[in-house]
């Protein structure tokens, strides 16, 4: 409780911190903002080339809300996507990066990958924003679910913090966590059904069978990631403008709650050594 | 009001000498163990008080332990063993101008340096002439601070750090930056903290400094406490023992 007061406290130099992040990022660019639209862009590009044109990658149309077009779908699963990675990377390097300031002045250093998320939520809403008013374009109906949508944004972001803080201590100790991390949300996102419906995945695991003579099937263990389930989340929401299953939000929430507070945790206990081990 | 503004109780404080540091999960693993070390005690029992009001020099030679108790101090670092209370809000300025950031103006980095140190936003917006007008970088206040020469930098650095306001200023040998004429405002500000009933606790290699500025000192020698009381009667020791270490 001490220590969420102590937090507390930090918010301002919080919210310096995000802003010099966020005014640092796309200072001397012509386009400034702009930039943080140009990789979700480009990937939505190169994946609807590839899987929506040559491998005719079909989701089910948007339900109720009739959509059918693959690059807003794939963008509703991506953008969370790369919220999330962005997080975890630059969370991760985020103590290694401000070894400078640790070693010399005193502040809750919880403080510096908490700032990652900050200014990564910046740019995440603002591309959020331009996504709502594309699907607006396109038809659906997304204005009544924003409270909601909100809602399990936040979700997202504390359930990345939760990593963030987890990895960056990590990453301390060991330097091999950040490039270990690249190759490992590499395999993430192609294990999570961003580019291809889950109901393939379902499909592909009904063929298969039980494994091994086990009760669980393939889609058993997919399911284990949970951005499994954010991003079906977020496509109930944007996509078909429903109310998302009651078991995917508590699946999500437990997600969240449990990493954040595993990350808590593992920073704290580790917090007074880092000036040291930097 | 107590009379002690920090009090130093038996404090110890070990860093790990390593022969071998896996870093990496590959080594780690290779040779089936994360390090090899011994134990190397920077400070061996150390206890004293540093009274309030004072001005507080700490003295000795290179790895003397001086900087890793001025860490301690400043809470970077933590003791083994004993505890250090303070009683006052500490400001510690080991390096001035960390956490800047080049991009930034003058006068974002220093809303940003001042919450770093700990300073609130209505603090800062109050002191803001003040530091300005001290760091004498006015006319360059909107521009970039990767710009400024390395005299306005660590300038615009030191007139936020001093403006912090705490009642106990711990100061690394920071003194030695400027010319001549700001170091002579910096030391007047260190008599106004003085006069104001605080405490400024300070690490320097230069005796006439320490004689000049503290009336208490304390004297370190490979992490060992040998001498803490008067400022004159400890450099004076401090000195004998290297006079006669030279003989």
């Amino acid at each position: 409780m001490r220590y969420l007061k102590e937090v507390f406290a930090a918010r301002e130099l919080l919210g310096n911190l995000v802003s010099r992040e966020v005014k640092g990022k796309y200072s001397r660019t012509i386009f400034g903002q702009l930039w943080s639209l140009v990789n979700p862009l480009a990937l939505m590009l190169i994946y609807t080339f590839v899987f929506g044109l040559i491998f005719r990658s079909h989701p089910a149309a948007g339900d109720p809300s009739g959509l059918d077009v693959f690059a807003l779908w794939l963008l509703c699963g991506l953008l969370p996507w790369i919220f999330f990675s962005t997080v975890v990377t630059t969370g991760a390097g985020s103590l290694v990066a401000n070894a400078g300031l640790i070693q010399k002045v005193y502040f809750t250093r919880i403080v510096l990958p908490l700032s990652v998320v900050g200014s990564a939520a910046y740019n995440w809403l603002f591309e959020m924003f331009v996504l709502v008013v594309a699907l607006s374009i396109a038809g659906a109906f997304v204005l009544p679910w924003l409270p909601l949508l909100l809602v399990v944004m936040l979700l997202l972001a504390v359930f990345s913090a939760g990593f963030a803080l987890m990895l960056a201590v990590a990453n301390v100790y060991f330097r091999d966590t950040q490039w270990f991390l690249s190759i490992a949300l590499q395999i993430g996102m192609y294990l999570t059904p961003i580019i291809y419906p889950v109901s393939l995945v379902e499909k592909a695991s009904k063929d298969v069978g039980s494994l091994a003579g086990t009760p669980f099937a393939l889609i058993d263990i997919y399911r284990l990631n949970p951005m499994d389930h954010f991003v079906t989340v977020f496509r109930q929401v944007l996509y078909d403008n429903r109310l998302p299953d009651g078991l995917e939000m508590l699946i999500c929430l437990a997600w969240a709650v449990g990493s954040a507070a595993l990350g808590v945790l593992v920073f704290r206990r580790n917090e007074r050594n880092l000036a040291e081990a930097l | 009001m107590s009379d002690v503004a920090v009090r130093v109780d038996h404090v110890s404080k070990s860093f790990r000498l390593y022969h071998e540091r896996n870093q990496t999960i590959k080594s780690a693993v290779m040779r089936g163990r994360r390090s090899v070390h011994e134990d190397f005690w920077a400070l061996r029992d150390v206890s004293f008080d540093v009274p309030a009001g004072s001005t507080f020099g700490l003295i000795g030679s290179n790895g003397s332990g001086k900087s890793t108790l001025l860490k301690c101090l400043a809470s970077i670092y933590y003791p083994n063993e004993g505890t250090i209370s303070h009683f006052g809000k500490v400001a510690a300025m080991l390096e001035v101008g960390s956490g800047f950031h080049s991009e930034l103006s003058g006068r974002e980095n220093i809303f940003l340096n001042g919450s770093i140190l700990g300073m609130s936003k209505k603090e800062i917006t109050r002191k803001y002439d003040e530091i300005v007008d001290f760091s004498g970088v006015e006319q360059f206040i909107d521009q970039p601070v990767k710009n400024y020469s390395s005299g306005m930098y660590v300038r615009l650095g030191f007139a936020i750090a001093i403006n912090v306001d705490p009642d106990i200023l711990v100061v690394d040998e920071v003194l030695a930056v400027g010319d001549s004429e700001f170091q002579e405002k910096c030391f007047r500000k260190f008599e106004d903290f003085k006069r104001a009933g605080k405490t400024v606790i300070l690490v320097s290699h230069s005796m006439e400094t320490v004689k000049l500025m503290c009336d208490q000192a304390a004297w370190l020698n490979r992490g060992e406490l040998m001498a803490a009381g008067k400022a004159e009667t400890t450099i004076q020791a401090y000195l004998d023992s290297m006079g006669s270490g030279q003989h």
